[in-house]
């Protein structure tokens, strides 16, 4: 008798596709089970009753039809879906794909959103800058501003102190830096009033070389904000400055 | 020496003298053991003959003094509508009922005076009808046989009363879940489709099916181009051809009004159904993907591949010795009670899968190592993993066919599949060709990133969602 293939295990990796209910005559005379009476009505005595309910036969359970669901390439149950498989696949992950790269863009935008409000505020970040009108400060005179919580001298340089400041020789400095790199404009000298010394103010045209004057420890500065005697070691620090018009100055 | 072997008997020696079969040549005294490469080239020939009605007459002749006979159709659920399905079930049923020569009575005398068996099954896309008898009355059983399949009486009576007996059976079958899992992942796979259908039948057409279906079902289906009569044992193939003419020349070969009935491609679908019932004491899962058909070249390499997945149940010895990669994690993790690869192949379609059955709380690793073997498969499957699958593959192909039963069933089935019969050797030969890559390329192709049907029946709430389940069915790694 052919039995199910399913029990020939470990030698039965092929299996076809049989199914078997299989009937035999193997004795005589064999009476059917069922009782030959006529009108009988045949109701599906179940016989699996479980707490949960009663199981009816499986075969009697109907697949709902998804067909409203489906993609247009699969709707046809006579056509293989292999066909389109690759298609509807690639349709995926493209969709999918796309989607994460505009949700990553998007999640970072909403992050550095917030983190960056615990950045410098706006009234904090005006102050970062100074705008200085510079047809006030007359020639030869040596303004100071309060910018970032230190002291800003913007000088506005006679021809002779130019031309004395460019002539320095490189071999004499301390911090040697020719008088160009440290101005955009020759006219204007804008350095950070902050002895590089100890960090004292120094006062301006004071000291031996018609620059500042550090008063705390005696550093000589040059109209350049070079050190040229003393104990500081470098020159007046040069901050990030332009000139968006003649008459604007804007550091920072 | 071929005396000795004569005095084994008479008939044996007679029939192997006559095919001068060289198993008889290489037969040494007191031996009667043959190699395997022996076994493939002594193989005797499956010789095939078509009648003019189109009906294929095959057999095998092995000199075996019993034989093995039926008729092997062309015909089964996936031929049935929504309306008429279970008709063909119903029809077996109705085939040892009496035929218009033998009312039953007579029909089980004729068959028990010959001490024959008489059996028959439906599948999917094959009906089968046979017989098993001694060598010397094939005639008597294929006139039997020829009476079932042409002239069943299918009487009013019978038919009101084999109705209750099909529902005690649809109500019993519900008692093997192995049956009602893999029903239902059919049904889910092929939802929509004729495929789909499970070959019982709703129990709403065990009640209404009339005689006239039945006769309808008889018209549309069993024609004689559908049909083959395959034998296999001690026959002798001319005299198989004559019975054939004598007693199948009647079988029609055209069909009313000129409906052929023409099989359409059937659609398979990544699904899932839980029939979940938590008073059952183990959760029987199936999970598979869309597979080759019969005829595909792809069937080696992929049975290949189940061989080595393989199979495993709690009653293998080897522990955690078993070649199987997956039997040993079931072992030593204690994963399932027990599991097997499996193919189902049809005309144009096939259901590739695991099926295992395990306890309530290990459904979930057992999903995972199973997908695992998959992915294994597809990726880093290696050259002593293919050629131990080859091996056991081999063994398990010469191991089916011990008898002339399981011969004529391959006979049958073969010829209706492909056309002819596949003989050892070649598929020996097939084998042999698979090589790793061809594994690793095959699998991927069915089974890397595709949508797998997946059907449970019992306690599966650890069954995984049908999501995660479809992501493990590629790896990142990768």
């Amino acid at each position: 008798m052919m039995s199910m293939a399913a029990r020939s295990g470990a030698l039965a990796p092929y299996l076809h596709s049989t199914k078997h209910a299989v009937k035999s005559l193997v004795k005589p005379g064999a009476k059917d089970l069922a009782p030959a009476a006529e009108n009988v009505e045949y109701s599906l005595v179940p016989a699996h009753q479980s707490p949960g309910g009663i199981r009816l036969a499986h075969t009697d359970i109907k697949i709902p039809d998804f067909t409203d669901y489906r993609r247009p390439e699969v709707t046809d149950p006579n056509k293989s879906s292999q066909d389109s498989s690759d298609a509807r696949r690639s349709f995926s992950y493209l969709f999918t794909g796309a989607t994460t790269v505009v949700g990553v863009y998007a999640a970072k935008t909403v992050v550095t959103q917030f983190l960056s409000s615990m950045s410098a505020t706006a009234d904090v970040l005006a102050l970062s800058q100074i705008e200085i009108k510079l047809s006030e400060i007359p020639e030869g005179k040596n303004i100071t501003f309060k910018w970032r919580g230190k002291p800003l001298f913007v000088r506005h340089r006679t021809e002779k102190e130019i031309a004395t400041e460019e002539g320095v020789n490189m071999s004499e400095l301390r911090d040697p830096q020719h008088d160009k790199d440290r101005v955009i404009n020759p006219k204007w000298i804008i350095v950070l009033g902050v002895c590089t010394h100890l960090g004292c103010v120094p006062i301006a045209n004071a000291g031996d070389f018609g620059g500042y004057y550090c008063p705390c420890h005696g550093s000589h500065y040059d109209a350049s904000g070079r050190i040229r005697k003393g104990p500081a070691p470098l020159n007046l620090e040069v901050p990030y400055y332009v000139f968006p018009d003649e008459d604007t100055l804007l550091v920072g | 020496m071929a005396a000795s072997v004569c005095r084994v008997g008479s008939t044996v020696g007679r029939a192997l003298a006559k095919t001068r079969s060289p198993i008889l040549l290489s037969l040494r005294r007191g031996q009667a053991s043959v190699s395997y490469a022996q076994s493939l080239v002594g193989a005797p020939e499956t010789r095939l003959t078509t009648l003019d009605n189109g009906l294929k007459v095959a057999s095998e002749e092995t000199g075996h003094a019993t034989c093995t006979v039926g008729l092997w159709i062309s015909a089964g659920s996936r031929y049935e509508s929504e309306k008429n399905n279970g008709t063909g079930f119903f029809l077996e049923h109705m085939a040892f009922k009496g035929t218009k020569k033998y009312p039953q009575t007579a029909l089980e005398q004729q068959v028990e005076s010959m001490g024959a068996h008489l059996s028959a099954y439906t599948s999917r896309e094959h009906t089968a009808y046979y017989m098993k008898t001694l060598a010397k009355d094939l005639p008597k059983a294929v006139e039997l046989l020829s009476e079932v399949v042409q002239s069943c009486s299918l009487n009013e009576a019978e038919i009101e009363q084999q109705r209750g007996v099909v529902l005690r059976e649809l109500e019993e079958v519900e008692g093997n879940l192995q049956e009602v899992c893999l029903d239902l992942l059919h049904a889910t796979a092929f939802q929509g489709t004729a495929l789909g259908q499970s070959v019982l039948g709703p129990s709403r057409n065990a009640r209404t099916l009339t005689r006239q279906d039945l006769v309808d079902y008889i018209n549309s289906h069993y024609k004689a181009p559908r049909m083959v009569l395959s034998a296999a044992g001690g026959v002798n193939h001319e005299e198989l051809v004559g019975l054939a003419k004598s007693h199948f020349s009647g079988v029609s070969f055209e069909y009313e009004g000129d409906a052929v009935p023409v099989l359409s491609p059937c659609r398979f679908t990544g699904s899932e159904i839980r029939m979940r019932d938590d008073a059952l004491p183990l959760a029987h899962i199936a999970v598979a993907v869309e597979g080759a058909s019969a005829a595909s070249p792809d069937i080696v390499p992929l049975m290949v591949a189940n061989s080595i997945i393989g199979s495993y149940d709690l009653t293998y010895g080897g522990g955690k010795h078993l070649s199987s990669r997956l039997a040993r994690l079931a072992v030593e993790e204690n994963l399932c009670h027990s599991f097997q690869a499996f193919h189902s192949s049809y005309s144009d379609t096939g259901l590739l899968g695991i099926y295992f059955v395990c306890d309530k709380h290990q459904i979930e690793d057992m999903m995972h190592w199973s997908q695992n073997a998959w992915m294994n498969l597809c990726t880093t499957v290696t050259e002593s993993d293919v050629a131990r699958g080859k091996n056991a593959l081999k063994a398990s192909l010469v191991g089916q066919l011990n008898g002339t039963t399981p011969l004529c069933d391959d006979i049958g089935r073969h010829i209706l599949n492909y056309g002819r019969r596949i003989p050892l050797a070649e598929w020996d030969a097939r084998i042999d060709a698979v090589t790793p890559r061809m594994v690793r390329d095959i699998c991927s192709k069915y089974i890397y990133d595709k949508c797998p049907a997946v059907a449970a029946v019992g306690p599966c709430e650890q069954l995984p969602d049908y999501n995660r389940m479809r992501s493990a069915m590629y790896w990142l790694r990768f």
